[in-house]
């Protein structure tokens, strides 16, 4: 029976990229394509893949929301979260969603493959970069870091962190609620919920929480370029 | 026509998505690959290819920077060289620059499977091709 393999990425250029390196291996297929979280929820759901591989900075719902979002629907779902960055605070959160993969995007064509392998034998696969993080929690601490022990942030339920970063991006109450077949006055509600939890008090407030806690990111200029880009990637 | 590309990003990825990309065109050849702008530099040199398709971002040497140098290089040659950036910035203001370091042509990564084609088939006749996320633009 063949590998049935998700694939979630904004980028079309990157999903091609993916999708040829896959096949290339006899009895994997890429069953489907989603191009944000929330499409890439619906299709698994769907589709029930063996593997469901997710790039962090998707607009719309992220690669670390969905990863929570798919282990909260079905545990046994095994997902590898695509990344450009390797900071703490990322591994922290993407174990903590779940995740049982996880593979630095400059790094695909190397390891994507092993990680696919090790999630087939029901191993996990991290980049070498984790397995110090974790070695490093458990010599500091003398226990390995585990799930929801890691970041030290206000808890934001599910639905609140999806509400938060359509937010950040700049959409309005009434586009969050027709979006998540919610009430405007649902939305609100929870709008004020988040405020309130995370005690801030604009949007912009908000936009600089998205980004310092990975739920949007933005585009970086190129080096040595005097112009900030601050578009949502 | 044959027309050569090199392609340059410091995606190993990307760059496998770019090519399968280009094999839809029989007539082109991927003639290689680069991961920052100096070696994209060397092998333009070495190749000699008729369109480089060129990402900004890069390691050691952005591809902004790369451009201007390939121009530099390639100004008393004669040689038809084209470059063309796909880059994730959808910024007006990039596109300007790019222009101005030389390049004829101008993608956005989250549209390049959209775009990628005709902008090779136009830079490489000369003409410019810009593209932004909302509408490609060719003229000649």
């Amino acid at each position: 029976m063949k590998l049935r393999i998700l694939l979630a990425d904004d980028h079309e250029i990157v999903r091609r990229g993916l999708c040829a390196l896959l096949q290339k291996r006899e009895g994997w297929e890429v069953c489907g394509e989603a191009s944000d979280g929330r499409e890439a929820v619906e299709m698994a759901k769907k589709l029930k893949p063996d593997v469901v591989i997710v790039d962090i900075g998707m607009p719309s719902l992220n690669g670390l929301d969905t990863t929570r979002q798919l282990m909260q629907h079905d545990p046994q779902f095994k997902v590898i979260v695509l990344t450009i960055t390797d900071s703490d605070q990322v591994i922290r959160e993407a174990l903590d969603a779940g995740a049982r993969g996880f593979v630095l995007k400059s790094d695909a064509a190397r390891d994507l493959v092993s990680a696919v392998e090790a999630l087939q034998s029901k191993r996990m696969f991290f980049t070498p970069r984790v397995n110090d993080l974790v070695l490093a929690g458990f010599l500091d601490k003398g226990h390995v870091v585990t799930r929801n022990e890691a970041p030290n942030l206000p808890t934001l339920t599910v639905r609140e962190r999806e509400i938060t970063q359509l937010l950040a991006e700049g959409k309005s109450s009434k586009e969050v609620a027709t979006m998540l077949n919610l009430s405007t006055k649902t939305v609100e509600t929870h709008r004020s919920n988040i405020m309130r939890k995370l005690s801030l008090h604009s949007i912009r407030d908000l936009v600089v929480y998205a980004i310092k806690n990975n739920i949007i990111q933005i585009q970086m200029p190129a080096q040595n370029h005097s112009a900030p880009e601050t578009t949502v990637a | 026509m044959a027309v050569r590309i090199l392609l340059v990003d410091d995606h190993p990825i990307v760059r496998q998505g770019l090519r399968t990309l280009l094999q839809g065109r029989g007539d082109w050849q991927v003639v290689g690959e680069a991961s920052d702008g100096i070696e994209a530099v060397e092998k333009v040199e070495s190749l000699q290819p008729d369109v480089v398709v060129l990402d900004v971002t890069m390691p050691r040497m952005n591809g902004l920077e790369a451009c201007r140098l390939i121009q530099q290089k390639q100004k008393n040659k004669d040689s038809g060289l084209e470059v063309l950036f796909v880059t994730q910035h959808d910024s007006p203001q990039m596109m300007r620059e790019a222009l101005d370091a030389g390049a004829r042509g101008y993608v956005v990564k989250s549209n390049a499977a959209r775009d990628l084609l005709e902008a090779v088939e136009s830079v490489s006749q000369h003409r410019v091709f810009t593209a932004l996320a909302r509408s490609p633009q060719a003229s000649g």
